[in-house]
């Protein structure tokens, strides 16, 4: 992974320094709440419901073990034990004290974090494929390309005050696993017949109060031309999006009312006046990024492990958490391992300092020091020998890790809501926990199969309900936390918006309504389909009957 | 009646306004009947930038046993995060906790007053 030079850490220290300063001014009352809040949420603080919480950036989903320690540390002392993955793949903690804050940040550069970027309407941390460097389907290392993004627009002067905040996306595999096209900017890397590599840009895709699902603007931009053509959309946006409206402001809104043609056109005619050598990465820089990403030094091991084989017969548990969250790996004789932060009952994206401390322990003895965080608020072990993952998976179950269900009902998305957001209407994680357990019996959560659930407490939806292929959304109806329900999206390589259901269920009617809709499935699907690919094929009229009918 | 709220600047603690102090727990906060001693305790608060942030009344209703905050969101901040029965102010437990705990009616919408600022 990339590894901060002189000049990086000395720049974090500076920045450590001046919000020190700061906090003493505000404290000292030099300067008022109006001119700090902008300041503190700059370095990721955020003052919610109980405490203060912050944002910290774990750029590109990637983190090594000695940042996970450290995070562990700081959830044990400044905060109460934990902390929460988002699907930004930034990790919040919830209870911390503005006056702990400079020392937190102290303790965060001494591994190379920080919570820059991490809020304010600036690019934000860039997403990036979890199995990068690990999968077999990807072209090329999409961390190589976040890593010259995170660089570029790092403090970029030109976009620091944007209309609005700005998420870019890199995949470099056909199956998307960075939800790409909800991403301000999706950029997916392909090799042309020719043997080139370029990107589909994709751009004005969204959440939020207005859906959007990304348009193509570019089919193959020359890998070397990124940079240059990101500042060419960046400056239409920076110009005509609106900053009357923050409602309206995000790059979605002025693609869907330009066009993508007329966007494309725009975009092209400013990348035509950028001087394109003071901006596009030179080959040697380029090279520099790469060589931190370098092929790790894998093991010449044969395909299949005997070791595991026999391990997987002997114990059920094992068989059952490698058909679901082992995955294939580009070299033969190891494997990727998801490790979900789902526990039946538990907060999804929660992990204690333990369990944190376990993980690092686990990615540098059987993971080449790696670990990556999932938009779907999970973890992955991208490097893991098949010999070894027999003590891989009894580590992560004496930390209560080891939950089978990646891709199942109960691997549910769900922002922190009402419990600890300003912004919420409604509660997430209760509703997350009652699915959970309903689905809790193992056998029948894999005869369901992949059905991805997200939850969001308000409409800005942060726990991305809309590409749910159940999105359920917390209301406020008259002063009642209410829910409503779409089906069918994804936000995949297929992304969709889903569809609303019918009227919004009172709080204790989600979890049944969630069963009768499985149910429906169950009864209506063929063959191979999963949950969204039977919703695409019947449309929404069973599945309405079924939760509904009882009200008719 | 009316409690006047806020977090702590130092450390975001959810505090209540007592009698010219701000404490910790609702079941001690300043419980106003009438509208001007409210005002003025808001408009004091308001001065105090280097003590809370934000300072603002909420709506309080009798229920069983005693006060408790009329808005399920202002409920939540007087006990702590339902996930976590172990985190917040309800882990202090006592009679103000069950009160808040056990109270119902309306949610976010209903709580926070003066919310539209005259100028």
């Amino acid at each position: 992974m990339y590894q901060y030079d002189v000049l990086d850490k000395e720049f974090l220290a500076d920045r450590s320094a001046e919000f020190r300063h700061q906090v003493a001014r505000r404290l000292a009352g030099e300067i008022t709440e109006d001119q700090f809040k902008p300041l503190r949420l700059m370095n990721g603080l955020y003052l919610q419901l109980h405490a203060y919480m912050l944002r910290i950036a774990i750029p590109y989903g990637t983190v090594n073990g000695a940042q996970l320690r450290k995070l562990a540390w700081i959830a044990r002392t400044y905060d109460k034990g934990y902390g929460h993955f988002t699907t930004r793949t930034n990790l919040q903690f919830h209870w911390i004290k503005l006056r702990d804050m400079p020392d937190i940040l102290d303790a965060l550069a001494e591994v190379d974090l920080h919570a820059i970027q991490t809020s304010g309407n600036c690019i934000r941390n860039v997403t990036a494929d979890p199995r990068a460097g690990a999968t077999a389907e990807e072209v090329d290392d999409p961390r190589v390309w976040a890593e010259v993004i995170r660089q570029w627009s790092t403090l970029h002067p030109e976009f620091t005050y944007l209309p609005r905040k700005f998420k870019i996306a890199v995949t470099a595999s056909a199956k998307d696993r960075t939800a790409a096209k909800t991403h301000d900017i999706g950029l997916s890397l392909r090799r042309e017949r020719d043997g080139t590599l370029g990107f589909e840009v994709m751009v004005g895709g969204g959440l939020g109060r207005s859906p959007y699902i990304g348009k193509t603007v570019r089919e193959h931009l020359p890998v070397d031309r990124l940079l240059s053509y990101l500042e060419a959309v960046l400056r239409v946006y920076n110009r005509h999006g609106r900053r009357d409206n923050p409602a309206k402001a995000r790059i979605k809104i002025l693609v869907a009312q330009l066009g993508i043609e007329e966007f494309a056109r725009q975009v092209e005619a400013e990348w035509a006046l950028i001087d394109a050598s003071k901006v596009d990465l030179p080959d040697t820089e380029l090279a520099r990024i790469r060589s931190f990403f370098a092929r790790p030094d894998f093991q010449t091991l044969p395909r299949v492990s005997d070791a595991f084989d026999a391990a997987k017969a002997a114990d059920a548990g094992l068989a059952r958490f490698a058909r679901n969250n082992v995955h294939a790996h580009k070299v033969p004789g190891y494997a990727i391992v998801d490790v979900s932060l789902k526990a039946i009952g538990a907060t999804p994206g929660d992990a204690s300092a333990e369990q944190l401390e376990v993980l690092a322990d686990l990615a540098e003895r059987y993971s080449l020091g790696e670990a990556r965080v999932t938009h779907e608020q999970n973890i992955v072990l991208p490097h893991v020998k098949l010999d070894d993952l027999a003590a891989v998976y009894a580590g992560l179950k004496a930390a209560e890790l080891a939950s089978p269900n990646i891709n199942l009902v109960s691997d549910i998305i769900a922002c922190p809501g009402l419990d600890y957001c300003a912004l919420a209407n409604a509660r997430a994680i209760p509703v997350a926990q009652d699915i959970a357990r309903r689905f809790e019996d193992a056998d029948r959560a894999e005869l369901v199969g992949e059905l991805k659930i997200k939850i969001s407490g308000c409409i800005n939806a942060c726990g991305h309900h809309h590409v749910g292929h159940i999105g359920i959304l917390g209301v406020d109806k008259k002063g009642e936390e209410f829910y409503q329900l779409t089906l069918g999206g994804s936000g995949a390589e297929d992304a969709e918006v889903g569809k609303p259901l019918g009227p919004a269920l009172a709080a204790n009617q989600v979890g049944q309504a969630i069963e009768d809709l499985v149910e429906v499935y169950l009864r209506e699907r063929k063959g191979e389909e999963r949950f969204l690919d039977t919703f695409r094929r019947t449309g929404v009229a069973p599945f309405k009957e079924a939760v509904y009918a009882e009200a008719h | 009646m009316k409690a006047l709220t806020a977090n702590r600047l130092i450390d975001g603690e959810v505090v209540f306004w007592s009698h010219g102090r701000w404490v910790e727990r609702f079941g001690e906060a300043e419980l106003f009947t009438d509208e001007a001693p409210a005002d003025d305790a808001e408009g004091r608060a308001k001065s105090e930038g280097t003590v809370v942030v934000d300072p603002y009344l909420i709506e309080v209703g009798e229920t069983d046993g005693g006060a408790a905050p009329i808005a399920y969101r202002e409920r939540l901040r007087a006990l702590g995060p339902t996930n976590t029965p172990d985190h917040g102010k309800q882990a202090l437990g006592g009679h103000d906790i069950d009160v808040i705990a056990h109270a119902s009616g309306v949610a976010r919408s209903g709580g926070r007053l003066n919310l539209i600022k005259r100028k």
